[in-house]
């Protein structure tokens, strides 16, 4: 498992994602599913719960910068 | 040589249960809910990057050198903390929140050495740190949020949590599952108060919404037994109209008996009297027969013998009547002849007769009418004179009228006493009181009496001339004045032959 490996990850917002909040997502990973502290890739962008993310970079342990996966 | 094979077993099969032994020993697996860390040699790293020191073993076995390698076990599992903490919201209302963390120790390697590191001695002290640890972070929390926040809006206290537990976690190797507000004590009621509008609220539309279900099933309710009430009345109509179809039959049921007893015997009573009156006619007819008709035949004889009886009488009578009418007339015809012939002959004598008085009559009349004539002219001339004495005796009693009715008087004195003697001639007994007086003045009264009244005197003298009418004769009439009828010439009534 090493950092690569993280990042290209489909997840899951389940937690507000923007400048000033500290985000969450839900990560498939090892077999199973993980939550991560996530925050913006670009650091003005706003994504809501439910927003479909892609994980753009892995900061160990536990937080990733997320993109939103598709554009709305 | 079974000796020695059997030492080669038993030594074969020492080895092998040694070797079993040994392994066992060395081979340590990791549960699904653990993580191996092992220490103690150069080995390979997996997933840690050179320095560590130390492996780490999830989900597999691995072989562990006895006595040179350290083998520790760090829970995966699941913890949690309660938490109880007095904080102050940013209103400044002092709130004591009671809740509960769930963590677990992060999966991957990172987070795993990380943990191992911190809390591999104290696993079971970790729930005191973490306590200790969101004691104060939960504060801040608070202390940022609202009362209203905390209470509807989850996600602004799982973000604020998240922004600042997150890194602090990720510091020692934990992840926070769940952060869950149990209880919020509130002692100074702000949040009784904060609900009260909104519970009254709710309780208005709750009693409003019940008075209208209450309404609604009341009119539904009311309907219904109105219904219900139609309904039974309906139905008892119906069952009235019935029951009384029901009775009026069971009545005329009840009653066919009677009216077939009643209609037979009534047919009976036809058929008897029926029977009776052919019975009856029968009879007639036969009474007819036997009586009647005989009885018929006896009268129809008799009258028939009465008739040609009657016939004979009335033609007799007729016979005699003729006979007695034919006889009346030739005696009426011989009475009439007779009669005529006698009125001719007396006719015959009557105008003989006739004629010669006529004769007669005529030459008396001749005669008369002579000496009438000259009778008449002497009372012509006699009249004259006494209209003459009259005029005269008038106008001397226009002139003198005391005087004429006392010459009257005078002259027909004697008459006059007598009367009124004779007034007294009835009377028996006369007294007179005072003598000779007294008879002069009786007479003097009666004569006084009669000579003012002239009625008197003239009934006096009335009553005289009835009493010497007939020896008066021409002195009446010459004494009064006037020419009495007697004086009047009798022969003016001439008998004539011919009226006889």
């Amino acid at each position: 498992m090493d950092d690569a490996s993280m990042v290209g990850l489909m997840g899951r917002v389940t937690g507000t994602i923007g400048p000033g909040l500290v985000g969450e997502v839900i990560v498939r990973v090892r077999g199973g599913a993980e939550h991560f502290l996530a925050y913006p890739a670009s650091p003005k962008d706003r994504i809501e719960s439910g927003t479909v993310v892609m994980v753009v970079e892995y900061l160990p342990p536990r937080t990733v910068y997320v993109s939103a996966a598709y554009d709305s | 040589m079974p000796m020695i094979v059997g030492v080669v077993a038993g030594a074969a099969v020492l080895a092998l249960i040694f070797i079993v032994v040994i392994f066992k020993l060395m081979w340590r697996v990791a549960e699904p809910n653990e993580a191996l860390i092992i220490s103690g040699s150069k080995h390979r790293t997996e997933g840690l990057e050179e320095g560590m020191g130390f492996r780490i073993v999830t989900g597999r076995g691995t072989l562990v050198l006895p006595g040179v390698q350290a083998v520790r076990k760090l829970s995966l599992d699941l913890n949690e903390t309660e938490l109880s903490v007095d904080c102050v919201t940013h209103q400044g209302i002092p709130l004591k929140v009671r809740g509960v963390v769930i963590f677990k120790v992060g999966d991957d390697f990172v987070s795993i050495a990380n943990a191992g590191r911190r809390f591999l001695d104290q696993q079971k002290l970790m729930s005191e740190r973490v306590h200790n640890v969101f004691a104060g972070h939960l504060r801040s929390i608070v202390g940022g949020l609202t009362v209203e926040d905390m209470i509807r809006d989850r996600e602004k206290l799982t973000g604020q949590t998240r922004a600042a537990c997150g890194t602090e976690m990720e510091k020692l190797g934990l992840i926070v599952d769940s952060l869950q507000i149990h209880e919020i004590e509130d002692p100074t009621g702000y949040i009784k108060n904060l609900a009260m509008p909104h519970a009254a609220a709710v309780q208005r539309d709750a009693r409003i919404a019940q008075a209208e279900a209450n309404r609604r099933a009341t009119e539904a309710e009311q309907q219904a037994a109105a219904r219900m009430s139609e309904a039974t009345r309906d139905s008892e109509i119906l069952q009235a109209g019935y029951q009384a179809e029901r009775d009026n039959a069971s009545a005329k049921a009840r009653q066919a008996g009677p009216l077939a007893d009643a209609a037979a015997r009534q047919e009976v009573v036809v058929q008897e009297t029926r029977v009776a009156e052919l019975e009856a006619h029968r009879r007639e007819q036969q009474l007819q027969a036997d009586v009647r008709k005989p009885a018929d035949a006896k009268a129809y004889e008799k009258r028939t013998l009465a008739e040609a009886e009657r016939d004979v009488r009335i033609s007799a009578a007729q016979a005699k009547a003729k006979e007695t009418e034919l006889a009346a007339a030739a005696e009426a015809t011989r009475v009439t002849t007779a009669a005529g012939a006698e009125a001719e002959a007396t006719k015959a004598r009557g105008a003989a007769a006739a004629t010669a008085t006529r004769a007669t009559g005529e030459a008396e009349a001749a005669a008369q009418q002579a000496k009438g004539l000259a009778i008449a002219e002497s009372a012509r001339a006699k009249g004259l004179a006494e209209a003459e004495a009259i005029k005269a005796r008038a106008a001397a009693l226009a002139e003198n009228q005391e005087a004429v009715v006392a010459q009257q008087l005078a002259e027909n004195w004697p008459e006059i006493v007598r009367a009124g003697a004779g007034a007294f001639g009835n009377v028996e007994h006369m007294v007179l009181l005072n003598g000779a007086d007294g008879m002069s003045d009786m007479f003097a009264k009666a004569l006084t009496m009669g000579g003012t009244g002239l009625g008197l005197a003239r009934q006096l003298l009335s009553s005289m001339g009835q009493d010497q009418n007939g020896q008066a004769g021409k002195d009446g009439s010459a004494v009064n004045g006037f020419a009495t009828p007697s004086a009047a010439p009798p022969s003016q009534k001439v008998p004539m032959d011919g009226e006889s």
